[in-house]
């Protein structure tokens, strides 16, 4: 056996703690080690070539790199071994980062940690035994769910390419919360403007299938090669026949709309046969059975039916749809929900008619709003003053720790369009104004430069005044002033932040995903790998991930198509070798380990003998631990490999005699 | 009257500045390690504290200065203070706090400090009120009430008798006030008890 040992500095990240010239030495002196070398940073360029070099002059048969996380390079020194010839999986990685400089401060007890590790990783790697990576093809197709900005514009982008794209959305149209705005900041650009031809374009497009009304049920397979169940709700009406004359709205039996209007959060009233907006796409109306007289009575005069009756668009007996497509990868961009404002009792949310979460100011300034775009309290009078309380679900360890990061920027744009609208006195209540995207600094001194009032303190209290004038009093310390300040507003407007939707995690559950601890989808590398996830093939865009503007989530769905089209074009997936196999010899055919596999990827043979589809199996070992003959093993972790690394790492206490060190986690 | 507090509360000039070396950094850092003065560094600094206490609009500080000064090491402030004794335990701080910083249970440290050392305010009666509370209490096993009243009247501001007078007589005259000194059966043994305790 000729092994190279290479030991990395990491600048100082290794070298600092652990004695690097004392490693070498030692793991040049252990049986099989033909050489053992140093050098700043082994995946720089000049390290790797370093490695390639050896197994050349030396003729080395194994690698041992003392370094990093194999999470990190793993990939990269295999390569480097690859290149120089020998089979990639010769090469081994010890993490004396994450396991021993950065865990550890006494020096000499890490440098003998290290030798250790170093120790057991030579007396594995020997065992190697040289493995091949599998080439599956891929489905050129892929899915994104969520018709918000940030799954239209990566649908977009994909169809663009030529792929073809499953857009599904849960609502009866695409569009998501932007669709509800009137203005975006920090440009004041009109949402309706920039959206809707975008939403129309999705439509139109040859090479996107737009299923709205819809929600993803299953997802079986692995990347490249996705098959998904897609149900499609009834809407009661047929998709291809209706034109989106609304003609049937006219002609509901209710003259009156009753129901409370979802997307205008209830502050308007729709019919039970309605169309969320008027821009939707699809322009297609749905019929809502809750609320319809037909599905509660069945005895309607379903004068909705007879004005249709040219096109006969409307049928009361639609059954859901089940489809099922194959795609290669798959774009999550389902979003976030906007913070529920009555959790805060000290606000007054749902007690005070006067106080509003900011959707729904969006909704009041918005010209198709229920107000045709006038700001005005329940009782239709104009707002004289307004405070717009900043934080609400944010930044508190009461609801969610972190930063929503849009509040600040939404509420400057709020309260410049309600002065613009009402001439009302605005006043901010903020703890801190975040505005660090481009132009938004300039937004904030544009909007104090109009006269907004920001006072810097986290309002405390939302009481009526006692004067009876049906006003309500903000109470807040003002922290520049160091006073306490109480001011009456006729209109309390809730800066409510942003939380992962409240079914984030069954939907994390289906998609075989994480989530962070605040609840949002989980990205594989928070700085090198943001729209990843750890799931191969599964990409993530916009909101779901963590709250962001329009324009970051742009960004992201830009990212998380041009991933998808990497994946796809490629043609083809590698698959890692390391997944487990049946000795077909030693089953006895018991079973245990058919349950107990993640991925369904064992199944029973005719033989009464347990097989592994190696494309499905992702290397958990589970089965390798279950099975009680001991007949499944796994590449890359065979018995020899592992016993012989357990006994290099406790080799020294062995030989010394003394009790076994434990030193972190091992 | 006017004339009286003139007197007594003459009017003082507070340079507002502060020399880093007036602060105490490793106090700070061993009051955040007291029971109750956890997250102490965590504070935002928000004002929701000082917004939701029904004193604030009293205290010279309010909560979330306090909250600022000891983090900043500055002991002498924090210490010798008037907000920390006009604090009235209601919790309404802790309850609101978005980090859940136990604020009531700060000021209570404080003034156990501000007691020890003898920083509190000069002739404040709150703290001369809390020390005299415990004197007598400790020495008869209870709280007789005119007794208190006089020697907290007499350690922070003797001069208020005189306004008393009128009150205490008619208080006195309806059998409200008694001159008795109250105790309990078996003092003895409290003031034992005490005096181990202490000792510990
Ligand atoms: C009050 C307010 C004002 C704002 N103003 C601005 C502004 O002026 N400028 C700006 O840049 N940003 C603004 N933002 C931020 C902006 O809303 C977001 O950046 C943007 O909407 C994110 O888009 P998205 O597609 O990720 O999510 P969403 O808009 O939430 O869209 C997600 C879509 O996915 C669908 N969906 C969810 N779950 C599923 C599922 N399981 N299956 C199928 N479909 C599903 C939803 O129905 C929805 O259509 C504001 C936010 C708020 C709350
Ligand atoms: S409420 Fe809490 S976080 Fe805010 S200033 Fe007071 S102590 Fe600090
Ligand atoms: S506990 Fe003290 S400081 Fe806190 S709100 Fe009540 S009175 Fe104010």
């Amino acid at each position: 056996m000729r092994t190279g040992v290479y030991v990395c500095h990491c600048g100082t990240n290794i070298a600092g703690t652990i004695d690097v010239h004392a490693l070498i030495g030692y793991a040049g002196s252990l049986p099989g080690v033909a050489l053992a070398r140093e050098y700043k940073y082994m995946c720089s360029d000049p390290g790797q070539e370093l490695i390639r070099q050896d197994i050349c002059d030396y003729k080395l048969d194994r690698v041992v790199v003392a370094a990093c996380s194999p999470h990190l390079h793993e990939k990269t020194f295999r390569q480097a071994v690859e290149q120089a010839g020998l089979n990639p999986f010769y090469c081994h990685m010890v993490n004396l980062r994450e396991h021993d400089s950065w865990v550890h401060a006494d020096k000499p007890a890490a440098t003998e940690k290290a030798m250790d590790l170093v120790r057991a990783a030579v007396r594995r790697v020997k065992w190697h035994v040289p493995l091949e990576r599998r080439q599956v093809p891929v489905h050129a197709e892929v899915l994104v769910v969520g018709g918000g900005i940030a799954g239209i514009d990566a649908a977009l982008t994909l169809a663009n390419a030529g792929k073809h794209v499953y857009l599904v959305e849960r609502e009866p149209t695409i569009g998501g919360h932007m669709a509800q705005f009137d203005k975006t900041f920090p440009t004041l650009d009109c949402a309706a403007c920039i959206l809707t031809p975008k939403m129309t374009a999705v439509k139109a497009h040859r090479n996107i299938t737009l299923w709205t009304y819809s929600e993803v049920r299953q997802v079986e397979g692995y990347v490249g090669n996705y098959s998904v169940t897609v149900r499609r709700k009834p809407r009661y009406v047929i998709e291809k026949l209706c034109v989106g004359c609304l003609e049937c709205i006219q002609a509901c039996v209710y003259k009156q709309a009753k129901v409370p209007d979802p997307f205008n959060l209830g502050l308007s009233k729709r019919k039970p046969v309605y169309i969320p907006f008027p821009q939707a796409v699809p322009q297609v109306v749905a019929i809502d059975p809750e609320t319809c007289i037909e599905f509660k009575s069945g005895k309607c005069k379903k004068t909705c039916v007879e004005v249709c009756a040219e096109r006969n668009a409307i049928d009361f007996k639609q059954q859901a749809e089940i489809q099922t497509i194959q795609v290669g990868a798959i774009i999550l961009a389902t979003g976030f929900d906007v913070f529920d404002g009555a959790r805060i009792p000290y606000y007054g949310y749902g007690l005070y008619p006067n106080v509003y979460t900011a959707l729904e100011i969006e909704r009041l300034v918005n010209a198709s709003g229920p107000t045709g775009g006038e700001v005005v309290l329940r009782d239709g009078r104009k707002p004289a003053s307004v405070g717009i309380v900043h934080c609400v679900g944010s930044r508190d360890l009461h609801t969610n720790r972190y930063c929503s990061r849009v509040c600040c920027m939404y509420s400057l744009k709020l309260a410049h369009l309600i002065k613009e609208k009402t001439g009302a006195d605005v006043y901010n209540f903020y703890i801190d104004i975040r505005a660090p995207g481009k132009a938004f600094e300039e937004f904030y001194n544009r909007v104090a430069e109009e006269g907004v009032v920001f006072v810097r303190g986290k309002a405390a209290d939302v009481y009526p005044a006692g004067n009876g004038d049906g006003r309500l009093i903000v109470q807040a310390e003002d922290t520049l002033l160091g006073m306490i300040r109480k001011i009456p507003v006729d209109m309390v407007v809730l800066a409510t932040g942003l939380e992962p939707r409240a079914d984030a995690n069954d939907v994390r559950r289906l998609f075989n995903i994480g989530c962070s601890g605040d609840g949002f989808f989980l990205e594989r590398h928070p700085k090198l790998a943001p729209v990843n996830t750890f799931a191969d093939g599964i990409f993530l865009a916009g909101c779901c991930q963590g709250p962001k503007d329009i324009p970051d989530t742009v960004a992201q769905s830009g990212a998380a198509a041009a991933q998808a089209l990497a994946l796809i074009d490629a043609g083809v997936v590698e698959l890692e070798p390391n997944t487990a196999h049946v000795l077909e010899d030693a089953c006895s055919g018991c079973k245990t380990c058919l349950p107990l596999c993640p991925y369904s990827a064992i199944s029973f043979v005719e033989e009464k003998k347990a097989r592994i589809n190696e494309v499905l199996c992702k290397g958990c070992g589970t089965c390798v631990a279950a099975c009680p003959s001991g007949s499944i093993r796994q590449n890359l972790f065979e018995d020899e490999e592992i016993f012989e690394e357990i006994d290099g790492l406790l080799a020294s206490a062995a030989v010394g005699g003394g009790p076994v060190r434990i030193q972190g986690d091992l | 009257m006017k004339a009286l507090r003139a007197f007594w509360f003459r009017p003082e000039m507070r340079r507002k500045m502060k020399f880093q070396r007036e602060a105490d950094p490793e106090w700070a850092q061993q009051v955040a390690q007291r029971p109750g003065c956890e997250g102490l560094f965590s504070c935002l600094q928000c004002g929701t504290c000082s917004g939701t206490c029904p004193l604030s609009i009293y205290m010279d500080f309010a909560p979330r200065r306090i909250i600022g000064l000891v983090r900043e090491g500055f002991r002498e402030d924090a210490l010798g203070c008037q907000t920390i004794w006009l604090c009235a335990s209601c919790y309404a701080c802790a309850v609101h706090c978005p980090r859940q910083i136990r604020i009531t249970d700060v000021m209570y440290s404080l003034k156990r400090e501000a007691l020890q050392y003898k920083l509190y305010p000069r002739r404040f009666p709150i703290p001369v009120l809390a020390q005299e509370f415990y004197g007598i209490v400790s020495d008869r096993g209870r709280s007789s009430e005119f007794w208190l009243v006089l020697r907290m009247a007499l350690h922070s501001n003797p001069l208020q008798l005189l306004t008393l007078i009128g009150t205490g007589w008619r208080l006195f005259r309806t059998g409200r006030l008694s001159l008795h000194k109250e105790q309990i059966e078996h003092v003895k043994e409290l003031q034992a008890e005490l005096a181990g305790r202490r000792g510990t």
